[in-house]
C-alpha cells in the first residue's frame, strides 16, 4: 500500500544505529518517507485550494442558466450542464467548497465532542469513564445512517443541522481513541510528576496529554473528515440535505431524480461522484500513512513466495 | 463457568442496546416541536374511527411518560402504528420489505467478503509487489466511492444488460416458482453486485493488514522451524489466525451495510428496507420512518450478537 | 565425527534503498554430542542472524553463503529443500519469547504432536502419550497440555518451548534467549533443566544470549561475537579470566557483580554500521586498547591456546599480558 515508512533494515531484525531526529518534526518526516503520504496530502490540499478560491475560479454562476438542459461536455462548458442547464464545472467547483465545509465542520464538531468526552473518560476514570464509554458504546452499534435520517428528518434540513446530525456519527470513534491514549499517558510519570508539583488538571491535558496524542488524532481527524464526506452525501441522495445549497451529495442527488441517466446525461453523474472518491481516497491515504508511522508494525514476514538465496564465498571475501 | 459469563454479558448488552434505541426513538418523535411529528395518529385522510383507535391504542391524550409506556407495550405487541402512507401496520409493511431486502444483502457481503479474503491474502503474500499496490488502491477506490453514485454508474453502464429497476418483472405473468426465483435473481444481480463492490474494500485492507500481522509472528516462524513448507505453514497456521478479525470486522462494518442497502434499494427500486425507508422520508411517513429505524438496529444488534458469539467460539483467548 | 560444523557463514540482507547489509560474517565453529556451547554479544552483533541461518530461517530478504555440515554433510548446500528435512528432526529450536512461538489457537498438546506427526515419528495416541512424557519430562503435568499457551505462566510457556522442541528428538537445541524475560528463580530452573537435558540425552546445546551469567552458569565454551563477526571463541573460564579481546574483556567487565562493589562498567559508544564497509578492526572507535595498526588492518581470529582463538592485533605483540580489568 504505498511507500511507509521503513527504517534501516525491514526484514533484518537487527537493529542499525539509533535513528536521527529530522527537523520539522514527526509530520514533516512522515511525509518525507511516505510517497502515500505526499500523493494524499496533494490530492487534499489541491481541492482545498479550489474550495477556497470557488467564488473566483468558477466560470459560471450556479443559479442561472448558461446552457441548454443536459447539454454534454463542450468548450464552453467542459463537464456540461444540469437539467436547469447550469455549468456542470462550476457547480462541481462550489459544490466541493460546501462539501468540504460540512465534512471539515462535522469533523470538528465531533473532535470536540468525541475529544471532550474522551479525555474525561480518560483522565477521570471511574464511574464516569464507565458510564460514558457505555453510552460511545451504544452509539457504534446502533447503524449509523437509519440514526443520522431520523434525525434530520424530524429536525429539518438545514446545513447547520446536517453537520451537527453527521457530527453525531462521527464522535464515538474519536472519543475510543482519545480515551485509550489519555489513559497510558496518564500514568507516566512525568504526569504524576506534574501533579505533585501542584499543576492543575487542564494545564496537564493541554501541556502534556495534547502534544502526544495529537499525531494519532489528526490521523483519526483526517480519516474522518473522508466518512463525514461520504455522509454528506448519502444523506443529500436522500433529500435529508439543505435543499437550497449546492454540494457534491445534492449534484447526485438531482441528476437521479431529474432522470439524468435516461437523458444519457452522464456527466451530471460521474464527475461529482469522482471528486468525493479523490478526497476520500486523499484523506485515506494521508491518514493512513501517518498511523502507520505512528504503529510501525515493521514485522518481518516469517513466509514469502520467495525463499532466501544462496551465495557461494570466493577466496577473496574470507580474507576480507 | 467464565464462558457462560461472557454469552450473558453480550446477550444482556444487546438487550440494552435495543432498549437505547427504543427509548430514542420515542423522544426523539415526540420532544422535537411539530404537530405531524408527534402525533401518531395524525394519518393524512384517515376515518375518524382509525383516529380514535390510534389514539386509545397509544394513549395519545396521556401525559408523556404514560405514553412511553404504552409505547412499550404496544412494541412488545409488534404494533408500531399505521403507515401515513397506505394505512397497513407498520409492521407488516416492514416485514415484507425485510424479507425482501435480506436475500440481496446477504449475497451481496458474502461476495464482498470472499472478494476481500481472496485479494487480502494475496495482497499481504506478495506485499510491496506491484500486485499489491495495484489491489490495495483499487480497493480503497472502490471503499471511497460513493455507494449511491456506484449504483448508478453500474445502472447507466449495464442497464442494457441487466434488469435494474425493481425485483421482478412486471410483465412476467403467472410465473413458475423456477421463472419467479430466475426473474428475482435477475434483478438481484445488479444491486448485490453494487453492494459487494462497495463493501468488499474494506475487508481486503483488514485481510491484508491481519495477514501480514500474523506472518510476522514467531509462531508462524515456529511452523517452518518445525519443517512445514511455506504454503502448509500459511494454510494451516497463517491463515487461520488471520481470519480472526475479519469476524469482527463484519460485525462492525454492518452500518455499514445497512447504509449502503438504503441507497443501493433507491436506486434500483428494490422494495426492501432500504426503499422503504427512502420513501418514508420522502413522503414524512413518520410511523414507517420509526419502525423502520428500529427494525434496522434490532437486526443490527442481532447480527453484532451472533458476530460475537462466533469470535468467541473461534479465538480461545477470549475468556471474559 | 562432529555433529556440527560451521565454516565460512556469511550472511547479507536486502535493504528497502538497494544496497546490503552484512549482518553475518566469516562465522565458524563446531558443536559435538552433549556440548554446551554459548553464542554472546551485544543486541544486532548477529547472533540470532547466525542460528537462524543454520535452519535456513531467514526471510527471503537474505543471502547466505558458507557451509553448514552436519554429520559432515553440507545441507545449506540445496537451500530450502535440502535443510528442511533436518528441521526438528535433528535441529530443532526454542525462540526468544516463547510467549509467542507458541501458536495463541491451538492447544499446548497439539502443538507438540504436530512436528512428530509431521516427520512420522508418531501418530494419534501415541503421540499424544509422548506429548504428554515431553511435557512431565520439561516439569509440566501432562493434562495441562489440552490448555491453551495463554492459559500458562511464562516461565511454564518456556518449558512447553522446549518439549515442544524435544519433540522429534533432536540431536542439536538451538536457544535464543531462553531465559530473558524470566525471572530469576525461572531463570535458573529453565538453565538447570537445559543442562540436565543436554546430560541426560546426549543433546548438544547452541546458546544464544547477551546475559553472560547465564552462559557463565551452563556452557563449557562460548564464542563472542560482534558486528557480525566472531571476535574472540574459547573455554569459558578462559574468556572470563585470561580474555584476549578486548571486547571480551570489557563485555564480561560489564557485567554488575551482585556480591562485589566494583563500578558497573559500561562500553561507551555503539556499534558500527553494517550497510557500510568497515575499515580496520570493526571495535576499534570503541576500544580503550587500540593503536595505530587496529584503525587500518583487519585482525584475523588466531589461535592463541589450546582451543581458544581471538581476533585481535594485541595478540601479536609480544608484551600482551592477557591482564584482565584495569
Amino acid at each position: 500500500m504505498g511507500v511507509r515508512a521503513d527504517s534501516v533494515a525491514d526484514g533484518t531484525g537487527l537493529e542499525g544505529p539509533p535513528p536521527r531526529r529530522q527537523r520539522g518534526g514527526w509530520f514533516v518526516q512522515v511525509l518525507r518517507e511516505s510517497t502515500q503520504a505526499k500523493v494524499g496530502l496533494g490530492v487534499l490540499l489541491f481541492f482545498i485550494a479550489v474550495a477556497l478560491l470557488a467564488p473566483w475560479i468558477a466560470p459560471y454562476s450556479v443559479h442561472e442558466q448558461t446552457g441548454a438542459v443536459y447539454c454534454p461536455p463542450s468548450p464552453r462548458h467542459p463537464l456540461g450542464c444540469d437539467d436547469g442547464g447550469i455549468d456542470m464545472l462550476s457547480l462541481l467547483i462550489v459544490g466541493g467548497r460546501t462539501s468540504l465545509i460540512v465534512g471539515f465542520a462535522a469533523t470538528f464538531v465531533a473532535m470536540i465532542i468525541g475529544g471532550g468526552i474522551g479525555i474525561t473518560a480518560g483522565y477521570r476514570g471511574g464511574w464516569l469513564d464507565g458510564v460514558l464509554m457505555r453510552i460511545t458504546d451504544y452509539f457504534l452499534v446502533i447503524p449509523d445512517l437509519p440514526l443520522a435520517i431520523i434525525i434530520a428528518a424530524v429536525w429539518g434540513a438545514s446545513l447547520t443541522h446536517l453537520i451537527f446530525v453527521i457530527a453525531l456519527l462521527l464522535w464515538t470513534t474519536t472519543a475510543r481513541i482519545v480515551r485509550s491514549q489519555v489513559k497510558s499517558v496518564r500514568e507516566r510519570v512525568y504526569v504524576k510528576r506534574t501533579r505533585s508539583l501542584g499543576a492543575g488538571s487542564s494545564r496537564i491535558v493541554f501541556r502534556h496529554v495534547l502534544p502526544q496524542i495529537a499525531p494519532l488524532l489528526i490521523a483519526n481527524t483526517v480519516l474522518t473528515v473522508a466518512i463525514a464526506i461520504f455522509d454528506e452525501t448519502a444523506l443529500s441522495f436522500l433529500g435529508l440535505g439543505d435543499p437550497s445549497a449546492v454540494t457534491w451529495g445534492s449534484i447526485i442527488e438531482f441528476a437521479f431524480l431529474r432522470s439524468a441517466i435516461s437523458a444519457g446525461a452522464w456527466w451530471a453523474i460521474i464527475p461529482a461522484g469522482l471528486c468525493v472518491a479523490f478526497v476520500i481516497m486523499g484523506c485515506y491515504w494521508l491518514g493512513q500513512s501517518i498511523e502507520d508511522a505512528l504503529n510501525p508494525r515493521l514485522k518481518v514476514a516469517h513466509l514469502s513466495p520467495r525463499s532466501f538465496r544462496l551465495r557461494p564465498i570466493s577466496r577473496r571475501e574470507d580474507a576480507e | 463457568m467464565r464462558r457462560a459469563d461472557y454469552v450473558i454479558k453480550r446477550t444482556f448488552f444487546a438487550f440494552v442496546t435495543i432498549f437505547v434505541a427504543i427509548t430514542l426513538n420515542f423522544f426523539l418523535f415526540r420532544v422535537i416541536p411539530g404537530d405531524a411529528v408527534s402525533n401518531l395518529a395524525r394519518v393524512p385522510h384517515a376515518t375518524p374511527a382509525l383516529r380514535q383507535a390510534l389514539e386509545e391504542e397509544f394513549g395519545l391524550d396521556k401525559p408523556k411518560w404514560e405514553q412511553y409506556l404504552i409505547y412499550l407495550k404496544q412494541l412488545a405487541h409488534g404494533n408500531m402504528g399505521v403507515s401515513f402512507a397506505n394505512q397497513e401496520p407498520v409492521w407488516s409493511n416492514l416485514k415484507t420489505a425485510l424479507a425482501n431486502t435480506l436475500p440481496m444483502v446477504t449475497l451481496g457481503t458474502v461476495i464482498a467478503i470472499v472478494i476481500g479474503l481472496i485479494t487480502g491474502v494475496l495482497s499481504a503474500w506478495r506485499r510491496k509487489t506491484k500486485l499489491d499496490h495495484i489491489s490495495t488502491n483499487v480497493a480503497i477506490a472502490f471503499y471511497a466511492f460513493p455507494t449511491q453514485w456506484l449504483a448508478l454508474v453500474l445502472l447507466i453502464y449495464l442497464s442494457g444488460f441487466l434488469p435494474s429497476h425493481g425485483m421482478t418483472n412486471d410483465f412476467l405473468l403467472n410465473p413458475t416458482p423456477w421463472e419467479h426465483f430466475k426473474d428475482v435473481g435477475l434483478h438481484m444481480i445488479l444491486p448485490a453486485m453494487t453492494l459487494a463492490l462497495t463493501l468488499y474494500g474494506q475487508y481486503t485492507l483488514v485481510v491484508r493488514s491481519s495477514m501480514l500481522e500474523t506472518l510476522g509472528e514467531d509462531y508462524v516462524l515456529t511452523a517452518r522451524a518445525k519443517g512445514f513448507t511455506q504454503r502448509k505453514v500459511v494454510t494451516r497456521h497463517a491463515l487461520r489466525n488471520a481470519m480472526l478479525p475479519t469476524t469482527t470486522l463484519i460485525a462492525l462494518s454492518l452500518g455499514y451495510i445497512v447504509a449502503g442497502a438504503i441507497l443501493i434499494e433507491t436506486v434500483f427500486s428494490w422494495p426492501g428496507i432500504g426503499s422503504a425507508v427512502y420513501q418514508a422520508v420522502t413522503q414524512r411517513d413518520y410511523p414507517m420512518l420509526q419502525g423502520a429505524f428500529l427494525v434496522l438496529t434490532v437486526s443490527v444488534v442481532a447480527a453484532n450478537f451472533v458476530a460475537d458469539l462466533l469470535y468467541f467460539k473461534l479465538d480461545p483467548r477470549i475468556t471474559e | 565425527m562432529t555433529l556440527l560444523s560451521v565454516r565460512g557463514l556469511h550472511v547479507w540482507f536486502d535493504l528497502p534503498d538497494g544496497r546490503e547489509l552484512r549482518a553475518v560474517q566469516d562465522v565458524a565453529f563446531d558443536l559435538n554430542s552433549g556440548e554446551r556451547m554459548g553464542l554472546v554479544g551485544e543486541s544486532g552483533c548477529g547472533k540470532t542472524t547466525t542460528i537462524l541461518a543454520l535452519m535456513g530461517l531467514l526471510p527471503s530478504s537474505a543471502s547466505v553463503g558458507g557451509e553448514v555440515l552436519l554429520d559432515g554433510v553440507n545441507i545449506l548446500e540445496g537451500g530450502e529443500e535440502s535443510l528442511r528435512p533436518h528441521r526438528w528432526n535433528d535441529v530443532a529450536m526454542v525462540f526468544q519469547g516463547a510467549m509467542n512461538a507458541l501458536n495463541p489457537v491451538k492447544t499446548v498438546e497439539h502443538q507438540i504432536v504436530e512436528p512428530m506427526e509431521l516427520h512420522h515419528q508418531a501418530e494419534g495416541a501415541a503421540a499424544s502419550k509422548r506429548a504428554g512424557e515431553l511435557l512431565e519430562l520439561v516439569g509440566i503435568p501432562a493434562a495441562a497440555g489440552a490448555r491453551y499457551p495463554h492459559e500458562f505462566s511464562g516461565g511454564m510457556r518456556q518449558r512447553a518451548a522446549i518439549a515442544m522442541a524435544l519433540a522429534c528428538s533432536p540431536r542439536i537445541l538451538l536457544a535464543d534467549e531462553p531465559t530473558t524475560a524470566l525471572d530469576v528463580m525461572v531463570q535458573a530452573q529453565i538453565l538447570e533443566l537445559l543442562t540436565e537435558l543436554s546430560e541426560e540425552l546426549g543433546l548438544a546445546l547452541l546458546l544464544v544470549t547477551h546475559d553472560l551469567p547465564v552462559v557463565a552458569e551452563i556452557c563449557e565454551r562460548a564464542a563472542v561475537m560482534y558486528a557480525g563477526e566472531i571476535v574472540e571463541a574459547g573455554p569459558m573460564d578462559e574468556l572470563f579470566h585470561s580474555p584476549r579481546h578486548p571486547y571480551t574483556r570489557l563485555l564480561f567487565a560489564a557485567t554488575p557483580d551482585l556480591y562485589g562493589d566494583e563500578p558497573v562498567l559500561s562500553i561507551p559508544g555503539a556499534p558500527p554500521r553494517l550497510d557500510q564497509d568497515i575499515t580496520g578492526c570493526p571495535f576499534h572507535p570503541r576500544c580503550d586498547k587500540a593503536f595505530d595498526r587496529c584503525r587500518h588492518e583487519r585482525p584475523e581470529l588466531r589461535d592463541v591456546a589450546v582451543g581458544h582463538e581471538a581476533a585481535c592485533h594485541l595478540n601479536d605483540e609480544a608484551s600482551w599480558s592477557g591482564s584482565r580489568i584495569e
